[in-house]
């Protein structure tokens, strides 16, 4: 009984996981070694063609001229940005008294909390090109001579993602940083001061050392987020399919499937994206159990 | 850095207090506006994208043209039509169905695995935390496509249960591994106090356990209602009627066949976030604790 207990427990979560997680996660790979279009849907066969349509991904130019450093860049950039971003703002809340540290901590939340979807349109709202309060702005001062779409240029376009992102991610990283810098010790920092090590040497001698589990766990779980951003792109003008030059490894899979049917093709676009992230996750995992000890 | 040399000073006591200080209040009135200044930036940047969606949302002028920071013609229009006339109305209540019935569903399956993870020692326990751990890490956007072979087979495209239960899916993961630390935290000895009183397990587990564990099962469950709520691309490809569409696939119809009604798009927004912000700041200071303790602690 007592050894049966804790699987009595289990079971319900572990199958709605089996089910849900890790039954697709196969699937999604069998689907991939198949031709599956709206036929398969329909009739529910299988229609194996082996590698072909991994042979396709790897052969398409868009794949390493597009998706590729469009995903590849952008997390680089993205994932610099937040950790950048919020470590400044972590020390900076850090240094406050208190009651400007609750002030500063509640705004940080408000844009940690407005949802993926409002928060991409308010950005599309702000870079607006005929009415956008950023186009506006730079007519008014004269930089801009008439209204600029951002949308259509790869660069720009990512760019807005990009302070989307940031926007939106900075806060787990600040706040989570901040709840690790409480821990330095202060008598080291307070020794290292005596011995006239200025603020910069301080940081990345003492305090960064500390919170190095800290920060391996929010580089990479932000790496994570920012390999797989989909609803970001995918919403802003031209992302749902369109522009075929600002495509990332999860909206080319989704365009793929459920724009052309080709959901044989879409799940190995999938798949690349799965095994890129799953070797992400092994490095993270194994830096946690390294700290556990 | 140039640090005050008070020692080359007069060796008069009062001669050397005045102007050592002075430079260093002066260097702590740089250091406080620079400080300001970095706040000032702060709040700016993090604010502003919410604060110019309420505010085009209040503002009868947003859709028209030009508009200024502030509402040119404050009116509460923009509401009214996108509830009134557009459905937000139902694409809220169905958000709220399918999210409160996510809350309930993977409350009661993340509390039970949590309580299996964290109180008993048995044979592959390990292993199931890592692939707890692991499968946090699968990119939904991944499953996208068998997903909605799996639920167009059960035939439940379009009904709130399919999407209910790819949501309880997703947030169990993270809510067993959450909740395992708020079990975790409760002391043995209670448990035990209460065996000795002669309580059942299950006894035990409804007196004991579940009342001291509450309040991380409230912050588990706004975490799942968060997800749930904000949750785009399986509603976006679960749903194909107006009938069904949750709140983030009835913004972006909506905004398909609006897209230069801004007035309209921001009061939408507005109604979408206000819940999830309230929510999310009302539970966020317990929500990050369990996140660190859970996350880094292992």
């Amino acid at each position: 009984m007592a050894t049966a207990r804790p699987w009595l427990l289990l079971a319900p979560a572990l199958a709605v996981l089996a089910v849900l997680l890790l039954w697709p996660l196969a699937r999604v790979v069998l689907i991939s070694f198949q031709d599956y279009g709206l036929r398969e849907i329909v009739s529910g066969r299988s229609n194996y063609i082996g590698l072909a349509n991994y042979a396709e991904v790897f052969a398409d130019p868009a794949l390493w001229t597009v998706v590729l450093p469009n995903t590849v860049g952008f997390a680089v950039a993205a994932v610099g940005g937040t950790v950048i971003l919020g470590t400044l703002v972590a020390l900076l809340l850090a240094s406050l008294d208190r009651l400007w540290r609750t002030i500063v901590s509640s705004a940080v939340m408000v844009a940690w909390a407005m949802p993926a979807v409002t928060g991409t349109y308010v950005w599309i709202w702000i870079f607006d090109a005929d009415r956008g309060i950023v186009s506006q702005f730079l007519q008014g001062t004269g930089l801009l001579d008439e209204p600029h779409n951002w949308f259509t240029d790869r660069w720009s376009f990512y760019a807005v993602v990009l302070v989307n992102i940031i926007h939106h991610g900075f806060p787990f990283v600040a706040i989570t940083v901040l709840a690790g810098l409480l821990g330095v010790s202060k008598e080291m920092l307070e020794a290292a001061t005596v011995d006239g090590a200025g603020a910069v040497r301080r940081f990345f001698s003492i305090t960064f050392p500390t919170l190095r589990p800290v920060f391996a766990v929010v580089v990479i779980l932000s790496t994570i987020w920012d390999f797989k951003v989909f609803a970001q792109i995918y919403l802003q003008p031209g992302g749902s399919g369109s522009n075929r030059s600002v495509f990332n490894l999860g909206v080319w899979s989704y365009v793929e499937s459920f724009a052309q049917n080709r959901y044989g093709f879409g799940s190995a676009i999938a798949v690349l994206l799965t095994v890129l992230l799953l070797a992400i996750s092994v490095v993270y995992v194994r830096t946690l159990f390294k700290e556990e000890k | 850095m140039k640090a005050p040399s008070a020692p080359s000073a007069p060796s008069v006591p009062d001669a050397v207090r005045i102007p050592a200080r002075r430079p260093r209040s002066r260097r702590a009135r740089v250091t406080l506006a620079w400080k300001a200044v970095a706040v000032a930036a702060l709040l700016l940047f993090t604010l502003f994208p919410t604060y110019w969606m309420i505010s085009s949302a209040f503002d009868g002028r947003a859709t028209g043209g030009a508009q200024s920071l502030f509402p040119a013609e404050p009116t509460l229009e923009n509401f009214s039509y996108v509830l009134s006339e557009a459905g937000f109305g139902t694409f809220l209540r169905n958000s709220a169905i399918v999210a409160v019935s996510t809350v309930v569903l993977s409350g009661i399956l993340a509390l039970f695995a949590a309580v299996a993870v964290a109180r008993f020692r048995f044979r592959f326990r390990t292993g199931i935390l890592m692939l707890i751990l692991i499968i946090q890490m699968v990119p939904l956007e991944a499953l996208v496509i068998p997903l909605f072979i799996q639920v167009r087979d059960l035939q439940l495209l379009n009904s709130f249960l399919g999407l209910i239960i790819v949501y309880v899916a997703f947030s169990l993961p993270f809510a067993i591994w959450m909740l395992r630390g708020f079990v975790a935290a409760v002391p043995v000895e209670l448990e035990e106090a209460a065996y000795i009183d002669g309580a059942s397990w299950g006894r035990m587990f409804w007196s004991v356990l579940l009342p001291l564990v509450a309040p991380g099962l409230v912050a588990t469950s706004v975490f799942a209602f968060i997800i749930a709520w904000n949750e785009f691309i399986f509603a976006l490809t679960f749903m194909d009627s107006p009938a069904t569409y949750t709140v983030a696939v009835g913004l972006q119809q909506f905004f398909g066949e609006n897209s230069n009604e801004w007035g309209y798009v921001m009061a939408g927004s507005t109604l979408i976030t206000l819940p999830v912000m309230i929510f999310f700041i009302l539970v966020q200071r317990r929500l990050s604790g369990g996140l660190v303790s859970g996350a880094v602690k292992g």
